[in-house]
């Protein structure tokens, strides 16, 4: 009896997740080991592992997968600690803009990525009349010589990690000051009755208070990391010449755009994969922390 | 503009042949493909269908089309664009017909031109060869205060590559199928010459040659009323420069197909014949400015008529100075390995190795599958 209530309240969410999500993998899964082509009148073939064997040696793939991983290195400590100083900087209770500064820099989660990737299309707009351009020449007293960000090799990926660092850092923000407020108010005191100073405070009650809050906020910027795409798809289109292309990115111009469903379903077996192993590193990492 | 007007003309249609009513269905131009593809394994495809021409190669191959050859007259047939019947047919078969049709050329400033010296031809065997254009984009850049006199509309995206450049691929006597042609990399390294050079406006706000920041816009037949309203008797319409074989143009646009779901072909031939007269094509092309896509409406189109602004276009539509995207099953293949090409390419990636790779790609997904026979 017990068991099948138990069964019951977990059918609504379960019959979901199999549906939406463990079937359609499953089908991937199946469909990655063939040469589906998206309408195509020809008999779809068993090609066995020949599209994962074409994705290693793929250097579009190998590009833009590096990409991901550059994106995760670079946001992740940033986002992070950024996300943790401005949430350090509104945990004042009973300050009376805090509720005012804390909607402001959550703002740009709420917005759409279409509309902020338009924003900052028009901040990036090259030439002496760009905003951001002539904002960096004002600041450089005229030294800095307009650049064409988002299609120069070298800064159009920074020039994505901006945006997206402007549009996410709100959320994480957010989940720390959350983790903040769990933090009893008695640690802090008893700390400065024992005469700790602001900072190690800090060190060694904020820090250590807020780690599984921290672990979380890290693993779910980096799942996010990896399937960067609207910013991609609006601003660069993976170009210039592949420097900002994404795993993500990569898999649906394979299926909508080329029709190639095999190679797209081997690319989200990769990308699972991938997903999965970090999750799993988190479990690890939080699992060792806590003993 | 065009839903109204086709809306309309439904009603008259209605009226004046009667039978089975015909139910019109708008869908969102975004997703058009995906939401076509998911009705023809659905089998639910309705009767008739218009779509933008280069996916007819598919659908034909996919088997969602049945062949015009019965349903539309003989008269019908030979008054349409040759444009539009080499757009429609697929293996020898015709399959679609067009209302209207699209043009290419360059909008230039008559004051700007003059000021260097350039000559201005207007009829496409005159175009300007290549080599001429390079020295005119570098005459003017010489004049223009940022030095960036050339309208490519790098603010439009996806198709854009293909209609507006691959044209320049057959005036060099290559096509989108020989990437790795020596003919295709002269042509994109022109290209990327004109952009690394600084000739070229990004036209982030679409207004470069209406804000007068460039001399010469390289664009459709859907800017005239904005550049004609702009700049008046200072616009000329020059053909797209020869890059050896003669200057080519793109064309394509809508077309309408009747599906092999169709039951009443007779109705829908009918439908499609209505759609052809004369006073049909005259309203939906005097509502969105194409060129009308039957020769009898030409004549009476004040814009595209013998000494019509817009002649130019007429010219290269009916006098093979037009090259049709390439009526393969493999087009939405083609379309994003050139585009991405084109991009890369025009962000300053070196040329051979691109094309070297796009080639290789065409290659391998011709052999995937097993040639579109």
């Amino acid at each position: 009896m017990k068991n099948r209530s138990a069964w019951a309240m977990l059918a609504p969410a379960a019959i979901g997740l199999v549906l939406f999500v463990l079937l359609p993998f499953a089908a991937s899964l199946v469909l990655s080991l063939t040469d589906l082509s998206l309408g195509s009148p020809n008999p779809t073939r068993w090609v066995g592992t020949l599209q994962y064997r074409r994705l290693l040696v793929d250097p579009a793939v190998a590009r833009a997968l590096g990409n991901n991983l550059r994106f995760a290195l670079v946001i992740v400590p940033m986002q992070t600690v950024l996300a943790l100083a401005l949430a350090c900087l509104l945990h004042k209770p009973g300050w009376r803009l805090a509720g005012f500064y804390r909607a402001l820099f959550f703002a740009p989660v709420v917005f759409p990525m279409s509309l902020v990737a338009v924003i900052w299309r028009y901040l990036y707009a090259p030439g002496v009349t760009g905003p951001l351009n002539r904002l960096l020449a004002g600041v450089s007293l005229g030294h800095w010589q307009p650049r064409d960000f988002l299609h120069d090799p070298q800064l159009a990926l920074p020039a994505l990690m901006l945006l997206s660092l402007w549009q996410g850092v709100g959320l994480q923000m957010v989940i720390l000051l959350g983790g903040l407020q769990q933090i009893p108010g008695d640690l802090y005191e008893a700390a400065a009755l024992d005469g700790a100073g602001p900072l190690q405070r800090f060190r060694w009650v904020t820090l250590p208070m807020l780690r599984n809050t921290l672990v979380f906020t890290a693993l779910m910027t980096t799942i996010l990391a990896f399937r960067v795409f609207d910013q991609v798809q609006i601003l660069t289109h993976g170009g210039p010449a592949g420097a900002t292309s994404t795993l993500m990115f990569e898999l649906v111009r394979s299926a909508f755009e080329r029709l190639q469903m095999g190679r797209a379903c081997a690319l989200t077996v990769i990308f699972v994969f991938i997903v999965v192993l970090l999750t799993s590193l988190q479990r690890l990492v939080l699992g060792r922390l806590s003993r | 503009m065009e839903r109204r007007i086709l809306t309309g003309q439904l009603k008259r249609f209605q009226r004046e042949h009667p039978g089975p009513p015909v139910q019109l269905t708008f869908l969102p131009e975004g997703s058009y493909n995906s939401q076509v593809q998911a009705a023809a394994l659905a089998q639910q495809l309705p009767d008739v269908l218009e779509f933008d021409g280069p996916l007819l190669y598919r659908y034909a191959w996919q088997g969602c089309l049945q062949p015009l050859d019965l349903l539309i007259t003989e008269s019908t047939r030979t008054n349409l664009l040759p444009s539009l019947e080499q757009q429609g047919t697929f293996r020898g078969h015709l399959y679609s017909v067009g209302v209207f049709d699209s043009g290419l050329a360059l909008y230039g400033r008559k004051s700007l031109l003059n000021r260097v010296g350039a000559r201005l031809p207007d009829r496409p065997e005159d175009a300007w060869s290549v080599s001429e254009f390079s020295r005119i984009l570098e005459d003017l850049s010489r004049e223009d205060p940022d030095g960036q006199v050339l309208d490519l509309k790098l603010n439009y995206q996806g198709e854009w590559f293909t209609y507006a450049f691959s044209p320049a691929l057959a005036s060099a006597g290559t096509d989108l199928a020989h990437l790795g042609s020596p003919a295709a990399n002269r042509v994109l390294s022109r290209f990327q010459d004109w952009q690394s050079h600084g000739l070229v406006d990004p036209d982030l706000d679409d207004a470069a040659f209406l804000e007068g920041r460039v001399a010469l816009s390289w664009v459709g037949h859907w800017e005239y009323p904005r550049y004609s309203q702009r700049w008046g008797s200072d616009l000329c319409l020059l053909p797209l420069p020869d890059f050896g074989q003669g200057s080519r143009s793109g064309q394509g646009s809508w077309n309408w197909a009747v599906t092999s779901n169709c039951r009443q072909s007779g109705r829908a031939s009918e439908f499609l014949e209505f759609l052809l007269e004369d006073r049909q094509v005259l309203e939906m092309t005097a509502g969105n400015g194409a060129v009308p896509g039957t020769l009898s409406a030409i004549e009476q189109s004040p814009l595209y008529r013998e000494d019509g602004p817009l002649r130019l276009f007429s010219i290269q539509l009916t006098q093979g100075w037009c090259q049709p995207r390439p009526a393969t099953p493999a087009y939405p293949f083609l379309t994003s390995v050139f585009q991405q090409a084109m991009q890369d390419v025009l962000h300053g990636a070196p040329v051979s190795r691109v094309l070297t790779a796009a080639a290789q790609d065409i290659r391998q997904d011709d052999l995937d599958n097993q040639g579109y026979r």
